[in-house]
């Protein structure tokens, strides 16, 4: 059923992200007013409430330069918080520039995801547990032997176990997407945001890649957040979806009850 | 005539007068003068053949120091350069640190090679270990330029990446930045290596060791005829190394889907 987002109340926030309802909060990444310009008078964001609950699948929808990515790297911290609120993990900003701290809880994986080339598949998968180590250890030791018994065994249980030495320049698109998302895995995160992932990757490998995702949000608790323009990943996949046009969220629905049509209109909105 | 097409010509007109004040300048206009310069160039060239193969027992020796001398300079400025250019890193350091440490690489290029082995035989003595390290801190100024420009010209996508795992800077620059660049680093050095054998060659000028003192000294003698020998060989050996490093880099090149 589609679901609107709750009234602001006097203080300019919604009940959702009261300080006091933190302890109990179902979601995940909770934002209320966000505004972000990259210039002046430029708004990305344009007063956006945005909520995703923990433990599902939330699919943000929109047109190119709606808005989605930087969303996305407001709640990693790549970009400052400018105006409004967001609570992030139950760490809740509402200063500018507050929630520029990276943390390896929050995993992120860009667009073209940001895989070192000239690294080996295991290597790049080992790259996400960079934040679990020692600095000294990692610089000239390598990396622990339990850790990397612990990537290869995500590695083949993707189906890249008989590639884990191969270059990723060596790699098809498929296979890049699922070293992205071991090495997000690596980083043990609660919270995972994909940017246009699986984007343009044929049915079999995209279903491959989306079931692990699900297994894992039910399995372990982790959000996953996703940025798409393709409504039929948002139809098969998405626990929720929330539809962003012009830098405001103009649709939210549980993935299951919206059809095609609600959700193409909404982003012509 | 529209303003772009004039605004053309005029330049190429300011060009054509710079050229002329120039030649002028520096004495290219005179005939008598260029008439007097071509008879003594054939004069040269005669003395100059056939080349004298009875000091190839000098010579060689001294190339020799000079491609250790090239060597020994190459791997200082590496290590000189490496950490300095990791340091002018915004992302790694900070917005303070980072031009402050461009200002020193420039510093560092605006002294040509020559006069850093002045400088260096002042404290070292005459001998090649004044040419190594002479050589080793001009090319720490221009590898420290060239690395930090390769750094930079990595995806910021990648950067961004690895970033957000919650690595530390250091682990940035390990696992993000230098496997990234390495190809590019690898091509720099080999010709900065290239470069070095060449600026090894004058190092003799300024008593700094290697083939260059032979050189000047046969010149003073006006021995032409072993001066050839001597330029014969270090061209030999430069078309060697530039053969060997196109084999490198061309073994290290990453084939990129």
């Amino acid at each position: 059923m589609t679901s609107e987002r709750p009234l602001k109340d006097a203080t300019g926030f919604t009940g959702r992200s009261s300080v006091n309802a933190l302890q109990a909060s179902p979601y995940a990444v909770e934002a209320t007013d966000l505004s972000f310009s990259y210039g002046r008078g430029q708004h990305v964001l344009r007063s956006m409430d945005f909520a995703a609950p923990q433990g599902q699948i939330t699919m943000v929808i929109g047109a190119s330069g709606s808005g989605k990515t930087t969303l996305l790297k407001l709640v990693k911290g790549l970009l400052p918080l400018q105006e409004g609120r967001m609570t992030v993990l139950r760490k809740t900003y509402d200063s500018p520039g507050e929630n520029r701290h990276i943390t390896s809880e929050i995993a992120y994986i860009p667009q073209h995801l940001g895989l070192v080339r000239s690294l080996t598949v295991l290597q790049n998968a080992l790259t996400g547990a960079l934040g679990r180590l020692g600095l000294p250890y990692s610089l000239f030791g390598g990396f622990p032997h339990a850790l990397i018994q612990e990537a290869k065994d995500r590695l083949t249980r993707i189906g890249l176990g008989e590639k884990i030495e191969e270059k990723v320049y060596n790699l098809s698109g498929g296979e890049r997407q699922r070293v992205a998302i071991i090495r997000a895995r690596m980083q043990n995160p609660r919270l995972i945001l994909a940017d246009e992932f699986v984007s343009q990757l044929d049915t079999v490998t995209t279903t491959t890649i989306m079931d692990a995702l699900r297994e894992q949000t039910r399995n372990d608790g982790v959000t996953y957040i996703q940025t798409t323009h393709e409504l039929d990943l948002v139809l098969r996949f998405a626990d929720r979806v929330s539809v962003i046009s012009s830098g405001k969220v103009v649709l939210e629905a549980e993935g299951g009850a919206v059809d095609r049509q609600t959700l193409s209109e909404a982003i012509r909105s | 005539m529209n303003r772009r097409v004039l605004r053309g010509r005029l330049f190429i007109l300011a060009l054509g007068v710079a050229l002329i004040y120039s030649l002028a300048g520096v004495g290219l206009l005179d005939a008598q003068k260029l008439a007097r310069g071509l008879g003594n160039i054939a004069l040269f060239s005669s003395d100059l053949f056939p080349p004298d193969a009875g000091v190839i027992t000098t010579v060689a020796p001294a190339m020799v120091e000079t491609l250790q001398i090239a060597l020994v300079g190459t791997f200082i400025g590496t290590v000189v350069a490496m950490p300095l250019a990791l340091l002018a890193m915004p992302i790694l350091t900070n917005s303070a640190v980072a031009p402050g440490v461009r200002l020193v690489l420039a510093f560092i290029r605006t002294i040509p090679a020559l006069l850093w082995g002045v400088l260096f035989v002042v404290a070292f003595g005459l001998g090649p270990a004044a040419g190594a390290t002479g050589i080793g801190l001009y090319s720490a100024g221009y590898l420290g330029k060239l690395f930090y420009e390769l750094l930079e010209g990595v995806d910021p996508e990648v950067v961004e990446a690895v970033r957000s795992v919650g690595c530390s800077r250091l682990q940035l620059a390990r696992y993000a930045l230098l496997p990234e660049a390495a190809n590019g680093l690898l091509a720099q050095l080999l010709f900065m290596f290239e470069y070095n054998v060449r600026a090894s060659s004058i190092m003799g000028f300024v008593g700094a060791g290697g083939i260059g003192y032979y050189m000047l000294g046969y010149i003073q003698l006006l021995r032409y005829d072993a001066l050839l020998t001597a330029v014969l060989i270090t061209l030999l050996v430069v078309i060697v190394i530039d053969w060997l490093s196109i084999r490198i880099r061309g073994a290290f090149l990453l084939h990129d889907a």
